[in-house]
């Protein structure tokens, strides 16, 4: 489950969120398997409401889990679009499909291809992922 | 001795700090934490109730009782369930970086690390305590401290620790949400036996500020630092007073709500060496609380434990088996009255026959039928 990294997205390297443009400019945020591993099972989640505008970096979001609060940030410009209210009512949603019905916020992205570059996409995340699981190893959280 | 080449981090001691001053502060250290680590050992003005980041405080405290015996309410940036702060007990933070090295620090890898400074602290005091499950620090299966994480969107990581140099406990019971009908010695007696202090361990009357000093010299000794004392400087004072009154004085801050449903519900099963009765308190699908009870034989801090580990823990079957079978590896024979598979069926009945509630989770749900 931890190493399930879908090579198809863009990836905040610090912060394991995924985005993942659709349609156009729209672009779909969540937590990726890794970032899960380190958070355990979510207690709550948090989410601006849709209408929202952002700047990439800001935080749109909170997630608890374990007695951890963890901010989800912006990984592109834009407007909030949508939110993912089933996952608000039941957090356990995410854990069990980070990917899909696990899905956090959509954002109408302003300019969708300059923020893209500044996140791990393409031929990176191979080695991005390997250097992940490797320090997970290290620190005892995958066998 | 003294390494002067350690890092060095500052040292922030404060008193009878207003709850909304309290976390103000800490959040404020927590953003400058990249520049300069802190470690602030602080005591609230008593008393305060404190509830977890996204917990309903109405769910959580009796606020007409808080009124009436002057006890503030507010809301920590951690996680977890409600708190009662004072002059009794023992405020930790640590703010500090939220990367170490070029390493982002690993959330639940953080929370066990930090915990060391807490355990060596009180390991000094003659209080033989460890890290339990993944956010408690406990001796003999009770709970002497809770801990909590936050990582600000704006930087930096905040470390809590709220440590019980003594308690309250009638007090405790009557400004937390609890379905007791009425508070009695057998309400404070099952309390006891699930939480301890450090008075208590030691069986003296320790002052805060010694075990202040203790946790100090814990944290420097666990993580290799220098501690100098301290004080914000004028910039960080002015914006603490910034965020107290933009977010912690605040009703919007206070009184915030979640999509989450919180839930009660029991069940009882028999088995060999006797029936086991569980109560459970539930946000969603995670137990908030798992109140164990019978007329198995068991051992107290055994029961503790298990209870302990099972708070906001997922209601799964294969997680529950994992946790309980670890409880059961650890306690042995002390646990045998309480097999591992009938108690993880109680609690999945009890989670299934859950209804939707307003009780909080500081407290095991006893009285719940």
């Amino acid at each position: 489950m931890s190493h399930n990294i879908p090579p198809d997205r863009h990836y905040d390297g610090e912060r394991h969120l995924w985005a993942h443009a659709t349609d156009g400019a729209r672009v779909v945020v969540g937590i990726d398997a890794l970032g899960l591993e380190s958070l355990g099972d979510l207690a709550y989640v948090k989410l601006v409401e849709p209408g929202t505008p952002v700047k990439r970096g800001d935080a749109i979001g909170t997630l608890e889990a374990a007695k951890m609060t963890s901010p989800v940030v912006a990984p592109a410009s834009g407007v909030v679009a949508a939110r993912n209210d089933a996952a608000l009512r039941d957090p356990s949603i995410v854990n069990r499909d980070p990917y899909g019905d696990g899905w956090l916020v959509a954002i109408d992205a302003t300019d969708w291809a300059a923020d893209a570059d500044h996140l791990v996409h393409g031929d990176a995340i191979g080695p991005w992922v390997d250097a992940e699981v490797e320090r997970y190893r290290t620190e005892g959280w995958l066998e | 001795m003294i390494d002067r080449g350690a890092p060095v981090w500052r040292r922030i001691d404060d008193d009878r700090v207003t709850a909304a001053a309290g976390l103000a502060v800490d959040e404020t250290l927590a953003r400058g934490a990249e520049r300069m680590p802190t470690l602030r050992l602080y005591t609230y003005a008593s008393h305060c109730a404190l509830v977890g980041r996204f917990q309903a405080v109405e769910h959580e405290v009796d606020v007409s009782a808080c009124v009436r015996r002057g006890v503030a309410i507010n809301r920590r940036p951690t996680g977890g369930g409600a708190i009662l702060m004072g002059a009794d007990q023992l405020g930790v933070a640590l703010a500090c970086a939220a990367a170490d090295g070029d390493r982002p620090v690993h959330a639940r890898d953080a929370m066990r690390r930090f915990s060391t400074g807490v355990v060596a602290g009180l390991a000094a005091l003659g209080v033989d305590a460890s890290f339990r499950g993944k956010n408690d620090v406990a001796v003999g299966g009770r709970k002497v401290a809770g801990l909590g994480l936050c990582r600000p969107a704006r930087g930096g990581l905040l470390f809590h620790a709220s440590i019980l140099v003594d308690l309250d406990v009638p007090l405790m019971l009557d400004v937390l949400r609890t379905p007791f009908a009425a508070i009695t010695a057998r309400e404070v007696a099952l309390v006891e036996r699930r939480i301890t202090t450090v008075r208590r361990e030691r069986g003296d009357a320790v002052s805060v500020n010694a075990v202040r000093d203790a946790i100090a010299a814990g944290f420097a000794d666990a993580f290799g630092v220098r501690l100098e004392p301290g004080a914000m400087d004028a910039a960080e004072r002015d914006a603490a007073a910034a965020v107290e009154r933009e977010r912690y004085a605040t009703d919007a801050w206070v009184d915030q709500r979640t999509d989450v449903s919180d839930g009660v519900g029991h069940a009882s099963v028999r088995t060999a060496s006797g029936t086991i009765a569980v109560r459970l308190a539930s946000a969603g699908r995670l137990a908030k609380a798992v109140h164990i009870d019978g007329d198995f034989v068991a051992h107290d801090s055994a029961i503790a434990d298990l209870e302990g580990r099972l708070r906001w823990h997922p209601l799964e079957r294969d997680a529950l088996v994992r946790t309980v079978d670890a409880v059961h590896a650890q306690w042995g024979a002390d646990l045998s009255g309480v097999p591992a598979e009938a108690l993880v069926d109680a609690v999945l009945a009890a989670a299934e026959s859950s209804a939707p509630s307003t009780y909080g989770c500081f407290v095991n749900p006893e009285g719940v039928r």
